[in-house]
């Protein structure tokens, strides 16, 4: 809690600086975000004095290291696919995201995993490019016009 | 006179309700209701937030179309919850918590899942009906009252909402403030729409349109909630009980449902009007309901041991505040629930505005989304009734297939808004930071409902304000807006009268404590 307080109360200090305050004759654009912004950090003020106040400190913010992997597992994966998506496209790095926690955490067989490999970005690309006609990123081999997604 | 117009009205919705194209989105949307209710850590709120870029597509044709998908799928994860709750003991959806504490008793101990489910589907749909019933009659003339507010009025009725948010649910009211803060901020990102300067963007190009809430509410409930998930019940996952409900569970539960006819009533009566509160919804009317059965209740000592009381109450009355939830989105553009907030902001996408003038401007779209409602539970009822076998089999979907799925379906919902990687980011982002949020017991609900009402709260104070050359004595001229203030500060010091009172409470129990051990 005070990490999350301590964190508001830095990101929103860039905001408060950055505001230009009120216009004569009425309020200008920086009025409202540099109230918002107030808010946000006297409750963050708040929220801090009461978990430093407070006695019995509360339970700890992971119990113990299981579930800290387990989150790291799916955060993780997710970050690092996010970014490939830039470079490998939507459809490649689908593929092998389902394939990795398929065989990783599901422990599937390699069939399986090759069919979910395969056969869920050739869904979306069913439906989302032919379908709907949404364009997902496409990886640099589409620039040179090796592959077609 | 008036009645005989609003069955007319209704007949109409139903006409567009009825539409085949209509009928199959409202049974898509119950079905992935009913799914993303089923299975736990993905919720309603999140199928609704991640299905908003799809609905883009199907609103260009037709917005009723989508809102009905979105609806549907809103009544579908409301029935769907209770499945898990009922036959595995573990809440599918924040608002069937309350089912564990006698739905599962009936189940397990009693060896009844069949009536348990059954008691629950039907006072869910008894429920929900009455309280359509209510938003079919009542609905308009809010509408009405609120087409004569001016800003000064709706900047009010903002500050109510924001207040409700504070007063009525927020375990800390600082925590809750500091959300709506936060999503005041997050709306204010980009171009001043007033005086066009930037704000906020610090430079960035990319920041100067704004941040969508489309992204940021996918990655804070799609993305957060699977986290968060993931970390209370490993990735893997357990199966439990099966069960499926028989003619003999219907026979019984309808002679369970006629004893408590007027619980049921009376709760989902309450339900609803509750649920017209901003920022509640079905979650807060199911602990209502649970209380007031538990209270009216002349053998208490059976709730929590499997009383059929104790599921039909709460479920009625989630149902009823559900669907009341919506009543406020359509009457006066603020957002009754999480799910509503998100279903408004589709509405703001597909270039609609909520609030009274949906009625006057886009009267296809009001009354057969209200139709819809109606089809929606009946369907969800009758689909629950013969299906609840293969429902409760959606439990066996492997979280190692299920969780990449969903956070492909969000990034791609995230980026198919503007066809941009950096609202992919922002929802990853935020994903996290909804993650963390949710683990530091920060409500979510203030956030997502200041992220919709930001810019309109602003708006309006601000046009106020030139209005009255920079008086803000404006504010409260009207003796509509100077109600609606002083509800708004009562409301907001409710959390500190609680507060005085639970510590006078804990002084007078300590000092009988002190006297009873002197």
């Amino acid at each position: 809690m005070l990490v999350a307080a301590v964190a508001m109360l830095d990101s929103r200090a860039g905001a408060l600086v950055d505001r230009s305050g009120t216009e004569p004759g009425g309020i200008g654009a920086g009025f409202y975000p540099f109230w918002s912004a107030a808010l946000v950090l006297v409750c963050a003020g708040v929220v801090g004095y009461k978990a430093w106040t407070t006695r019995t400190p509360g339970p700890p913010a992971f119990e113990g290291r299981e579930s800290v992997v387990a989150v790291l597992k799916l955060i993780v994966p997710m970050v690092v696919a996010t970014f490939a998506i830039l470079w490998l496209g939507f459809y490649i790095v689908s593929g092998l995201y389902m394939g990795l926690f398929a065989r990783w955490i599901g422990r599937y067989s390699w069939l399986v995993t090759a069919a979910l490999v395969v056969g869920l970005p050739a869904a979306i690309y069913a439906s989302f490019e032919l379908g709907f006609r949404v364009p997902l990123p496409k990886s640099f081999l589409y620039d040179s016009g090796l592959l077609p997604f | 006179m008036e009645f005989f117009n609003v069955l007319g009205d209704l007949a109409g919705g139903f006409g567009t309700a009825l539409q085949p194209f209509n009928l199959f989105m409202l049974f898509i949307g119950v079905v992935l209701g009913l799914v993303v209710g089923v299975l736990p850590g993905l919720g309603g709120t999140s199928a609704v937030a991640i299905l908003l870029p799809i609905t883009v597509i199907i609103a260009r044709t037709s917005p009723t179309s989508a809102v009905i998908l979105l609806a549907g799928v809103y009544w579908g994860a409301l029935f769907g919850g209770v499945v898990t709750s009922i036959l595995f003991n573990i809440p599918g959806e924040p608002w069937s918590v309350v089912l564990l504490f006698d739905g599962f008793p009936l189940a397990k101990r009693k060896g009844k899942p069949g009536v348990a489910l059954a008691s629950s589907f039907f006072a869910s749909f008894v429920g929900a009906l009455l309280a359509t019933v209510m938003f079919t009659f009542f609905a308009r003339a809010l509408a009405e009252v609120a087409l004569s507010f001016g800003p000064p009025e709706l900047f009010a009725v903002f500050i109510m909402s924001f207040a409700t948010l504070i007063g009525l649910g927020a375990e800390s009211p600082a925590k809750a403030v500091m959300m709506i803060g936060f999503g005041l901020l997050l709306a204010a990102i980009g171009f001043d729409t007033i005086t066009g300067q930037p704000r906020l963007a610090f430079g960035q190009v990319a920041l100067l349109s704004g941040i969508s809430f489309v992204p940021v509410t996918i990655g804070l409930f799609g993305i957060g909630e699977i986290l968060a998930s993931a970390e209370e019940s490993g990735i893997g996952f357990v199966e439990r009980l099966s069960a499926k409900v028989g003619f003999k569970d219907l026979v019984e539960t309808l002679g369970e449902l006629r004893k408590r006819i007027w619980l049921v009533v009376a709760t989902a009566v309450i339900g609803f009007w509750f649920g017209i509160l901003p920022g509640h919804g079905a979650t807060a009317g199911s602990f209502l309901g649970y209380g007031l059965a538990r209270q009216w209740s002349t053998n208490r000592e059976n709730f929590g041991k499997g009383e059929i009381s104790g599921i039909m109450a709460p479920q009625a009355s989630a149902d009823a505040a559900a669907v009341g939830s919506l009543v406020p989105m359509i009457a006066l553009g603020v957002p009754g629930s999480p799910t509503s907030a998100v279903i408004m902001a589709g509405l703001f996408i597909w270039g609609l505005t909520p609030g009274p003038q949906l009625f006057v401007e886009h009267h296809d779209f009001v009354w057969g989304l209200i139709a819809s409602i109606y089809l929606g539970h009946l369907l969800t009822f009758i689909i629950c009734i013969a299906a609840v076998p293969l429902l409760a089999s959606i439990m066996r979907v492997p979280y190692a297939i299920l969780t990449p799925f969903i956070v492909l379906i969000s990034i791609i919902g995230a980026y198919s808004l503007n066809n941009s990687m950096l609202d992919a980011f922002i929802t990853i982002v935020f994903g996290l930071i909804g993650y963390w949020l949710r683990k530091m017991k920060y409500p979510l609900a203030p956030l997502v409902v200041a992220i919709v009402l930001g810019d309109s709260t602003e708006r309006t104070l601000r046009q106020s304000l030139i209005a009255s050359g920079g008086n803000p004595g404006i504010l409260v001229e009207s003796p509509l807006a100077k109600v609606l203030v002083t509800l708004a500060i009562i409301l907001l010091l409710l959390p500190l009268i609680r507060t005085i009172r639970g510590r006078r409470r804990t002084d007078i129990d300590s000092e009988t404590v002190a006297t009873a051990i002197d």
